[in-house]
């Protein structure tokens, strides 16, 4: 009985939408569609170019499309460096930021959300001048700083200037005020102290925000290009964005092809999971206290 | 199960006092109702009997315990919060178990045997699996109470726990909290707004305003002989008639609208004083009657007929047959029932004793 | 009593500090220091690598007011920055209105828009690179076919720049868009039914409802863009390397130009200061002219 009645109006609710509100919407389509392809002609270029001999790329006669699908610039690139290498460095220094910019935000933005101390608002607007600071006025000094500590060229070197993060806290503070004081409240009954209360109810409830910071940290630091090239200079620290940079600079000039080639590769980790987790990827971020 | 005295209990933010020197025994299996108007001190008040808040000064001992300055888990107590402050991301089993892992070793066991009988005692059961969110907000209420139940307190506490309930839901979990109460022999502090939830609910009341404790009695007696204006309006809907009245030494109290004489049992009136009439208290006169005003409004709810009549400056509610009511304009006598009147300072707003 | 209540507060601070603890430090070590030293750097003659060091008091400042190099890259950035951040948002903003209602296929839309985003930016400037190439790079193709005239792109000191920038906005206007989306998700719908009752047009309610009611959100995109205008760097070192020229010179690389390549740590962070300086006062700027504007929905 329920299923029917429900079902009902659902199915009648598209015929019901005016002639007017559907030309709208197609309207919308026919702006909106070649904007998108533009968008995305880049990309389309890129996986094309990939996959093009290094003759058709200069031949202007030859066509849009390549003449065959020619994956040979794929291992062809990978031979150029040590990507198994890049990749591995890759993903320990982005985990490695992760992972503890994770401690230390959540534990200050807690102290910042639900704790009574002196000097909170003199240390928390220190926070965010953090956030206003670009690395660019002080990438230079960070460099002799760790020359001093002699961690130039390991992989440290990478993950130690951006464990803090002012803009974290300050988004998973946000978050954390949103939680009705009397969740904790009841946690304290339960038995909770300051950790359990984290533990047991904050971190579980601000997921939402915890996702959005881990993709902006993820793909901040998986694409960063500037600091690993300035703190590295041998292939056994190196990340992948750098072995990108060598390919563009290979003594041969630019080899488009294999260039195009590795792109893909690099870019393709965090496209898939892009493109897999939309979703809730776009939910997670939009979400978040960024309003 | 256990008594619970608050001495001189005191709470201030800074310079500003909100809570002033309570004290209250709430006894053991009682149903206390703290009442007042928003901001009257009373959620605070039992936040501090719960350890949430601070103690400023003064003392609180549970079952002969002093735990003024001990943590929530340390006092014995468990409590239902107005929002009901369900951990969402865990079952309704897993928020009731939540307390007892964290302040019991019990076992596995015993903790799913207390569930199970707090869910067969709320019918919630069925719905131990479900979120707080597949929940509608009287089967989370159940839970919050589930929550506490389990954890076996010495005290209950409820913090306006009915206030988010539709008015059919809220008429029977009342009933509801009046039954657990009865057959658990539970003892409760229980915060509220709403009257009728006091007057319903309670063993005793204790009636808050502006921070200080006004009245502490059983309901019906603080209906009838409420200590002052205050409590006197509060309690009762619609809310009592105050008259300001000049008063002779014989008893004769003379209004712009009326001239009445009062039994005072010996007792001397000051020369100002303020009459207190409630809408049953008065009734329409057949003759010319004790009072004489115009009908200004007559409200028929169905049962019964409300009407407001102007006596001079002042307006009085009457509580009337509907077949009786008069229409608004109309003349009207009014006779008092002298016997059940009551009568305050002008000054003070406390009551006069007419007893001696 | 209060005895324990004084405790508790003290220890309630104490915990607040251990849990700052860890951020602090870091942020000291990588963000304070480096800072204070930087200023302590431009007032001397410091040469990486070489341990002596010479006071130069103001010297590093008036070398900058005297360095027509400077000024040049000092220009650059602001025109980079005042062109590219606004353009961006503008399009963020066309776009996330477009992608506030009904729309088919909505969700391939938001991934259309938000990829380059996650694009590394060496790679998205290597492919930029490519696109913009003079003799058989997809853009001059696409001008032939328009009819249009072929550029030389970044080999012309006139058009780098604006090469960069264009592809600035391709890259950044997803970000900001998806922001924006989340703001105009919370504007009620019935301001919107009012007006279109009152018959406002729509482009008279994306300015007079829209854009009000979102302020806090463009304001806190402005802020963000100001923040990633810097990144600027990243193309300029893989597309140009700051020429043809230095038409493409930017502040940012000028900075990495003296302390890595001419090794002159004192007058990069004499540079430095300045960067600094500059994006505070934009921020202050922004802030005194717009965020006073801003008509707060809620509370924040």
């Amino acid at each position: 009985m329920t299923a029917i009645s429900e079902a009902q109006p659902a199915a009648h609710a598209p015929r019901r939408r005016s002639v007017l509100a559907r030309l709208k919407g197609n309207w919308l389509q026919f702006i909106m569609l070649p904007v998108a392809l533009l968008w995305m002609s880049p990309l389309i270029w890129i996986v094309l170019t990939s996959l093009k001999t290094k003759a058709e790329v200069f031949d202007p006669e030859a066509g849009f499309l390549p003449q065959a699908l020619n994956f040979a610039n794929y291992p062809a690139t990978l031979a150029v460096a040590p990507f198994g290498t890049y990749l591995i460095n890759s993903i320990i220094v982005t985990g490695s930021i992760l992972a503890a910019q994770l401690v230390t935000i959540t534990l200050a933005a807690y102290a910042f959300a639900r704790l009574e101390f002196p000097l909170k608002r003199l240390l928390f607007s220190l926070f965010l001048l953090q956030v206003m600071f670009p690395i660019y006025a002080i990438f230079l000094t960070n460099f002799i700083t760790l020359r001093e500590f002699g961690l130039i060229n390991t992989l440290p070197a990478m993950i130690v200037p951006f464990v803090a993060s002012g803009y974290g806290t300050f988004m998973l503070r946000q978050s954390f005020r949103q939680v009705p004081q009397e969740l904790s409240d009841a946690a304290r009954l339960d038995g909770c102290g300051h950790f359990g209360i984290l533990w047991h109810v904050f971190l579980p409830l601000v997921q939402p925000t915890l996702i959005a910071f881990g993709i902006i940290s993820v793909v901040t630091h998986w694409n960063d290009y500037m600091w690993p090239l300035l703190v590295t200079n041998s292939d056994n620290v190196r990340t992948l964005p750098i072995g990108l940079g060598l390919l563009a600079k290979s003594d041969s000039g630019a080899d488009w092809t294999r260039l195009m080639a590795g792109t893909v590769i690099v870019v393709s980790p965090l496209l898939l999971a892009f493109v897999i987790f939309q979703r809730r990827f776009i939910d997670s971020f939009m979400h978040t206290g960024v309003k | 199960m256990a008594t619970v005295i608050l001495q001189n209990v005191c709470k201030s933010y800074g310079n500003r006092k909100t809570v002033h020197d309570v004290n209250l025994t709430i006894e053991d299996k009682e149903f206390m109702v703290l009442v007042g108007p928003s901001g009257c001190g009373k959620s605070t008040t039992l936040r501090m009997v719960a350890g949430l808040e601070d103690i400023t000064a003064g003392r609180l001992t549970i079952d002969g315990r002093d735990v003024t300055d001990a943590p929530p888990q340390q006092r014995d107590i468990a409590m239902v919060f107005q929002s009901y402050a369900l951990y969402p991301h865990m079952t309704a089993y897993r928020n009731m178990a939540f307390g007892l892992l964290k302040t019991t070793r019990l076992s596995k066991a015993e903790i799913d045997g207390r569930i199970r009988e707090a869910a067969e005692i709320l019918h919630i059961t069925d719905l131990l699996d479900r979120r707080p969110k597949e929940l509608s907000g009287g089967e989370r209420q159940r839970v919050a109470i589930g929550r506490a139940l389990v954890r076996k307190p010495k005290v209950f506490l409820f913090d306006e726990p009915l206030s988010n309930l539709d008015a059919k839901l809220r008429n029977r979990m009342r009933g509801e909290l009046k039954r657990l109460h009865r057959e658990l022999g539970l003892t409760v502090i229980y915060v509220t707004h709403d009257q009728i939830e006091a007057m319903t609910l309670g063993s005793r009341v204790a009636m808050m305003s502006k921070g200080e404790l006004q009245q502490v009695g059983v309901p019906m007696d603080v209906y009838m002989r409420p200590a002052n204006t205050f409590v006197a309006t509060f309690i009762g809907s619609p809310e009592m008639a105050l008259l300001p009245c000049r008063a002779d030494a014989g008893g004769v109290l003379g209004h712009d609208g009326f001239a009445a004489g009062v039994a005072l049992g010996g007792t001397e009136l000051p020369s100002d004083v303020i009459l207190g009439v409630r809408p049953e208290e008065v009734s329409f006169s057949r003759t010319a009657g004790m009072a004489r005003g115009q009908v200004e409004r007559s409200e028929l709810i169905g049962a019964e007929a409300l009407v407001e009549v102007a006596l001079g400056e002042d307006r009085i509610t009457v509580r009337s047959a509907v077949a009786d009511a008069p229409e608004p304009g109309e003349q009207v006598g009014l006779d008092f029932d002298l016997a059940r009147v009551r009568l305050f300072h002008a000054g003070t707003g406390q009551a006069i004793d007419r007893q001696g | 009593m209060s005895l324990n209540v004084a405790r508790a507060r003290r220890n309630e601070a104490l915990l607040a500090y251990a849990f700052l603890f860890p951020s602090l430090v870091f942020l000291a070590v990588f963000t304070y220091w480096p800072i204070l030293r930087s200023i302590w750097f431009s007032l001397h003659d410091v040469v990486l690598g070489d341990p002596e060091i010479f006071w130069l008091g103001a010297e590093n400042y008036l070398r900058l007011l005297d360095d027509g190099l400077f000024w040049k890259v000092f220009a650059n950035t602001a025109l980079y920055t005042l062109i590219t951040i606004p353009l961006a948002i503008l399009v963020a903003l066309l776009l996330a209105v477009a992608l506030d209602s009904k729309l088919r296929g909505i969700g391939l839309y938001r991934s259309a828009f938000f990829y380059p985003v996650m694009i590394p930016s060496v790679a998205a400037g290597m492919v930029w690179v490519f696109l913009y190439a003079p003799g058989y790079g997809p853009i001059n193709e696409a001008l032939t076919f328009l009819g249009l005239p072929r550029l030389d792109w970044l080999y012309s000191s006139k058009w780098a720049l604006p090469a960069i920038m264009l592809m600035s906005i391709w890259k950044y206007s997803g970000y900001f868009m998806l922001i924006l989306l989340a703001a105009l998700k919370l504007v009620p719908s019935d301001l919107y039914e009012a007006a279109r009752l009152d018959g406002v047009s729509a482009p008279q309610r994306l300015i007079h409802i829209t854009v009000p009611l979102i302020s806090p959100t463009l304001y806190f995109v402005i802020v963000i863009g100001l923040l990633h205008s810097y990144q600027i760097f990243d193309y300029v070192y893989v597309m140009t390397q700051g020429g043809p020229a230095d038409a493409t010179n930017v502040l940012t690389f000028y900075i990495y130009q003296n302390g890595f390549q001419y090794q002159d740590i004192g007058y990069a962070s004499t540079l430095a200061n300045t960067l600094l300086v500059f994006v505070l006062g934009l921020i202050g700027l922004v802030s005194v002219t717009l965020g006073r504007r801003v008509h707060y929905l809620g509370e924040r």
